[in-house]
């Protein structure tokens, strides 16, 4: 059974089909890549996928259950994980502060333990401390937990909002342009950390542009255009595929 | 987490020692301006709650302050209950009423809420005003009770009759939220409220349910408010509309901007600035808003973030360049 299911997934603004009948699944422990020209619904998909907008139409299946219409925060409970385009991380406070605020679904602790400052509480708030430290080592940002995360490169924001959505505990990660603003020199790094997250056992679903990186590190590739399902396969057989081509030239998007 | 004697820590025991010597100094008069603006403190941490900290801006606070303030009048006065159960009904009451109204309005976001707020300020201070068999309407409610003694070990009692006596009743009650409100802050459950105060969208995507966190730390809001006005009917013995007047949710606005929305002092030192301030000056009562204004003014364009924020600010400024070394340097 795949891990994420997707079938007749629409989503229209107005008259504009944004994501048109799109089907397609995901399978448990597999790198997806979702690719196609600007404007062809890759973050609306993704969008569509963890409840920020609600389909027009179409079924999502996550983990055996329909999660049609769950909200955000609901769509992270069950293990789907994102990230943004735009790099979102909480600029005003220290880079450890954030990977604990990630922890928050996982908080135990109500009102009365956190006034009255129970052991459990304080066990629980060192447990979310420790745990917030691996992962941070884990994405490689160890020397900047006490640093302001809003001063951060653009790269080290990139690695520290990944922290944050692992202190989740996803089943599937989906990175949206991971790589996106980040210096040449610095992708290598971010791809390994990409891989890494994979081999720990997270499904990934990527969206990229940079199309040396999707054909190196995907089993598969799905191509979008204009909200459609244009193609679907290995990374060789995506590459030969007359219409990916075709679309690509016609967006003046040459990879 | 705060070392036990950080430097924070021995300025909060120094205000508190302060505060409990200051009126053993001063006339009756300025115990009785110290004590207002206890309460008024405590309107402002509530506020500083689910504004500073959570990021809702709310203008309805007056409306707790009434609720808290005539739910004490009316159970004491109709129902002939004690100072104590009246006292937690109050404050039950208040937070109830955030609740209900949280229901819908923080489902609303930025100048939404904010009006919903204004708008339920302004219908209970009507309300206060037009039921006229229930409220007493302009004319208020006479005969609110101080609190029952509260007898000695060694014998004899402490009265609440006195003002100082009074005083250090409200002291008491502003220290304990102030309290309560800082652990709160402090703990996991306040970094939800801080990350949706940040960015409510990023928080949603870290699975945290921002309705309910809200909804949480509103409801807590209302109670203190209704607290304070509870406080203010039984200090005051009598009470009118005009505890429930909605420009009182601006002034204490105004007070919490002064002082540093967002930070534990912050509310305190905002108070009782606006306080002292007017009354230095020995100003009339209607330029004091005036001078408030300015103030206010003068603040949100130089040092928006407050005293105690500007002082927060440049701190945590301080200490990261010191720890940077080539990072980008634009602020988030
Ligand atoms: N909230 C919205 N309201 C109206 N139109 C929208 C909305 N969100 C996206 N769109 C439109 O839907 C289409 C798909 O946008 P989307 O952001 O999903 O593209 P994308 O594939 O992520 O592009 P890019 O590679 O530039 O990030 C675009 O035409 C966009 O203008
Ligand atoms: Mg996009």
């Amino acid at each position: 059974m795949p891990l994420l299911e997707v079938s007749g997934l629409t989503k229209a603004f107005g008259g504009l089909m944004a994501v048109s009948g799109l089907t397609f699944s995901v399978q448990q422990g597999e790198l997806l890549s979702i690719i196609g020209p600007n404007g062809a619904g890759k973050t609306t998909l993704f969008n569509l996928l963890t409840g920020i907008y609600r389909p027009t139409s179409g079924i999502i299946r996550f983990d055996g259950n329909d999660i049609t219409g769950c909200k955000p925060y609901q769509s992270v409970r069950r293990g789907i994980g994102r990230t943004f385009q735009r790099t979102t991380v909480f600029g005003w406070e220290k880079v450890l502060d954030n990977v604990i605020i990630g922890q928050s679904l996982h908080v135990r602790t109500g009102v009365w333990g956190a006034i009255v400052r129970t052991g459990a509480a304080r066990r629980e708030e060192r447990r979310i401390r420790e745990k917030a430290r691996e992962l941070l080592a884990f994405v490689g940002l160890s020397d900047m937990e006490q640093r302001l995360s809003g001063n951060l490169t653009e790269e080290a924001q990139k690695r520290l909002s990944i922290a944050m959505v692992l202190a989740a505990d996803p089943k599937v990660l989906l990175l949206d342009e991971p790589t996106g603003g980040v210096n040449l020199e610095e992708i290598g790094g971010l791809i390994e950390l990409v891989k890494k997250v994979q081999r720990s056992g997270v499904t990934i679903c990527l969206i990229e542009h940079k199309m040396r990186m999707v054909m190196s590190i995907s089993d598969r590739i799905i191509v979008l255009n204009y909200g459609v399902n244009i193609a679907e396969g290995t990374p060789a057989e995506v590459g030969a595929n007359e219409e990916v081509i075709k679309a690509y030239l016609g967006a003046r998007r040459v990879a | 987490m705060t070392r036990r004697f950080s430097p924070e820590r021995i300025g909060w025991l120094l205000a508190v020692v302060v505060a409990i010597l200051l009126p053993l100094f001063v006339g009756e008069y300025l115990t009785s301006i110290l004590l207002l603006i206890a309460i008024w403190s405590i309107v402002a941490i509530s506020l500083n709650l689910i504004y500073g900290y959570t990021g809702q801006l709310s203008l309805g606070h007056s409306a707790f302050l009434g609720i808290g303030a005539y739910a004490l009048g009316l159970i004491a006065l109709k129902l002939h209950l004690g100072f104590w159960p009246s006292f937690f009904a109050a404050t039950a009451i208040s937070g109830l009423f955030g609740f209900l109204i949280g229901i819908p309005a923080l489902k609303l976001r930025g100048p939404y809420f904010v009006l919903v707020t204004l708008g339920f300020a302004a219908i209970v201070g009507v309300i206060i005003l037009a039921w006229v068999d229930f409220t007493g309407g302009a004319n208020g409610l006479a005969g609110m009770p101080r609190p029952n003694p509260i007898p000695l070990p060694w014998g004899g009692q402490v009265r609440f009759d006195s003002l100082l006596n009074m005083y250090y009743f409200v002291l008491f009650f502003l220290v304990l939220i102030a309290i309560l409100c800082d652990r709160l802050v402090h703990s996991l459950i306040g970094r939800t409220f801080i990350a949706i105060s940040h960015d409510e969208n990023l928080a949603e995507s870290l699975g945290i349910n921002t309705m309910a966190k809200k909804l949480l730390s509103f409801t807590v809001s209302a109670m203190f408010a209704g607290v304070a006005g509870a406080l203010y009917a039984s200090y005051n013995v009598v009470i009118s509309p005009d505890v429930a007047h909605f420009a009182r949710g601006m002034d204490v606005l105004a007070c919490l901007i002064v002082g540093g929305a967002g930070t534990a002092a912050g509310p305190i030192i905002g108070t009782f600035v606006l306080t002292a301030i007017p009354e230095g000056l020995q100003i009339v009562p209607y330029l004091k808003t005036l001078i408030n204004g300015i103030i206010l003014l003068l603040f949100i364009i130089f040092l928006p973030a407050g005293i105690t924020g500007g002082f927060k600010a440049l701190a945590l400024r301080w200490g990261d360049s010191r720890k940077s070394s080539g990072g980008r340097d634009a602020a988030p």
